[in-house]
């Protein structure tokens, strides 16, 4: 017996080494790039460099404030985000829901055209995309940008949400409906509070998206000023050399912050509303 | 009495104007930004549209593909092969990495649990590309990347780690698992979870090795359970775009590595080169194989029956 617990002890200080290991192995590009930007010698290029930085300094994230218009970038990334999960939502929702709780003519049949379109990946239709924004006067707008991000994830929102919908019972409906509820409030009333969990996570998803999306963002914008914060950041990285390495990284990592903290938060409803299989953040 | 089942004709009608009201915000949506683009990108693979011939293009008919799939040396090919080994070695990789370290995660006794996993799913909620530039950046930059760093303190000269296809790929790899690995790690850990322990009670009993016990009991039951999450996974390391477009061939910042996805060429064919009609022939394609694909695994969401 005292040789079995032993062999355990032995096991488990193993098993904890490992999942050290690999866990700071998973660190290490975040730490030297945080390393990087609070570094106050510029001694990249040497091979001293140590994680631990000599002398601290916040120098670069200063920088990034003021040498780059990251502000702007900021804003233009919070507008596109914030519309397009409000337009998301308020468009998703209803179709959503008559899609979970209406049988009508056509209705399969849309689902099933919905899975094949969630197949297409809409990079492969950007050029398709430009022709039909710029004669609208669409292109280097963020409404051009909003429309296509809305419609880019209308698919999931729509496929997500009704899945959730699906599993919260009718009866309270039906109740509610005979008591002479309209379908407006009954949703309003009884289905939204219900389906927070999938509601929250579609909207994390969707804003998820539009901050990191840049592929559209620096083909159909011109004009730093026109910038969200991941076409800026691209741009920074690839324009210019070892010289801006240290305000890249720290700008990698603020712009990172606000992602962080959502994803942590909400975390816990993931399991639950992510339904229909989802995709990956 | 009780009310027939059957609605008034007039009824019905209303009923399905309704839904369709309630649906139309979002379905004019999808028809305007997803199902008139793709197809249009059926149009304009018909024709010889171009940089040249932006407004002024001719209809060739089936030209396109014919260059696609019948000419070799377009490309096209290659990438497709490139994209199959790049989505069945990252998925092996993915699945028996994620595998064995969700296993250490679900060690009996392990106090550290929950904190192990926070930190290994880190990487999920980073915004993807600014983990992929870090990591061009960071650790593949032949200057001042870390990698080369710690090579120089080794005593060996730098390498260009993006700069020759073989080591790409493997650099795109790496970034790929650590991008990916999170995701997988929480799905086969939740699966193991659900794993009733009294099969392994048993199968120890019996002597049953760590291998048996792997093959016999663990895999078949989270089997059905990761099930739809790998095939996802599989969808998505099929498409992938911003690991390989990231690392090597940004516009103006290629790294010399000619390492291409069907996504990454279908792009490059489009807004490097500005041959649209051929880069919209080749994205019919990789559509249809993408529809064929999901039809054979026959991934249907669950419907109410």
């Amino acid at each position: 017996m005292k040789h079995r617990k032993r062999k355990r002890i032995i096991k488990l200080v193993f098993v904890n080494l490992v999942l050290i290991l690999v866990c700071v192995l998973t660190f290490v590009p975040i730490l030297y790039a945080f390393s990087v930007s609070v570094n106050e010698q510029n001694s990249l290029l040497s091979s001293d460099f140590s994680f631990i930085p000599k002398k601290m300094t916040f120098e670069n994230y200063r920088k990034v404030f003021t040498e780059e218009p990251v502000i702007m970038w900021f804003q233009n990334s919070l507008f596109l985000a914030v519309s397009t999960v409000v337009i998301s939502l308020g468009t998703g929702i209803p179709a959503a829901y008559i899609f979970s709780r209406r049988k009508f003519p056509g209705r399969n049949m849309i689902l099933q055209l919905l899975i094949l379109l969630y197949a297409f990946p809409s990079l492969l239709s950007m050029t398709a995309l430009y022709k039909l924004l710029s004669p609208m006067g669409l292109i280097n707008t963020k409404m051009g940008l909003i429309i296509v991000y809305t419609g880019t994830m209308a698919v999931f929102a729509l496929w997500n949400m009704k899945g959730y919908f699906d599993t919260i019972p009718v009866e309270i409906e039906e109740a509610a409906m005979i008591d002479g509820a309209s379908p407006i409030r009954i949703v309003q009333k009884i289905v939204l509070p219900l389906a927070k969990p999938t509601v929250a996570v579609t909207a994390m998803m969707v804003l998820i998206y539009v901050w990191n999306e840049y592929i559209f963002a620096i083909n159909f914008m011109t004009g730093e000023h026109t910038y969200t914060l991941a076409a800026g950041l691209y741009s920074l990285q690839a324009n210019e050399t070892s010289g801006s390495w240290p305000v890249f990284s720290a700008a990698s990592l603020m712009v990172s912050v606000p992602i962080l903290i959502i994803f942590f938060a909400l975390q816990k409803n993931m399991a639950s509303g992510l339904t229909s299989g989802g995709v990956k953040g | 009495m009780k009310k027939s089942d059957k609605k008034p004709y007039n009824q019905k009608t209303g009923n399905t104007i309704v839904s369709y009201l309630w649906s139309a915000p979002s379905l004019i949506l999808i028809c305007l930004i997803v199902i008139f683009p793709i197809l249009y990108t059926g149009y304009i693979s018909l024709t010889n549209m171009n940089v040249y011939h932006w407004f002024t293009y001719d209809f060739i008919g089936i030209e396109n593909y014919k260059e696609a799939l019948l000419v070799f040396d377009s490309g096209f090919l290659s990438a497709l092969v490139l994209t199959v080994l790049w989505t069945v070695v990252n998925m092996i990789l993915q699945l028996i990495i994620a595998y064995l370290l969700a296993g250490l995660l679900n060690t009996n006794g392990l106090k550290l649990r929950n904190f192990y996993r926070t930190l290994l799913i880190f990487p999920w909620a980073m915004p993807g590309y600014v983990s992929i530039l870090l990591w061009k950046t960071g650790m593949f930059n032949s200057q001042f990347g870390l990698l080369n760093q710690w090579m120089e303190k080794a005593g060996v000269s730098p390498v260009k780690w993006l700069a020759n296809d073989v080591s790409a790929f493997i650099c795109c790899t790496v970034v790929n698992l650590w991008l990916a690995l999170p995701f997988m790690i929480t799905i086969i850990d939740g699966a193991l979870q659900s794993v009733d322990r009294s099969y392994y009670e048993s199968a120890l009993l019996d002597g049953a090795n760590w291998m048996q016990r792997t093959w016999y009991i663990t895999i078949p039951a989270i089997r059905p359970v990761i099930a739809p999450s790998v095939v996802i996974t599989i969808f998505t390391t099929f498409k992938q775009f911003d690991v390989i477009y990231l690392l090597t061939q940004q516009a103006g910042a290629k790294t010399g590595a000619h390492i291409h996805t069907i996504l990454t060429y279908a792009y490059e064919n489009a807004f490097i080169t500005n041959n649209y009609g051929y880069s919209s022939a080749v994205s019919m394609i990789i559509f249809l194989i993408l529809i064929v694909f999901s039809y054979v695994i026959n991934i249907k969401p669950k419907e109410e029956s």
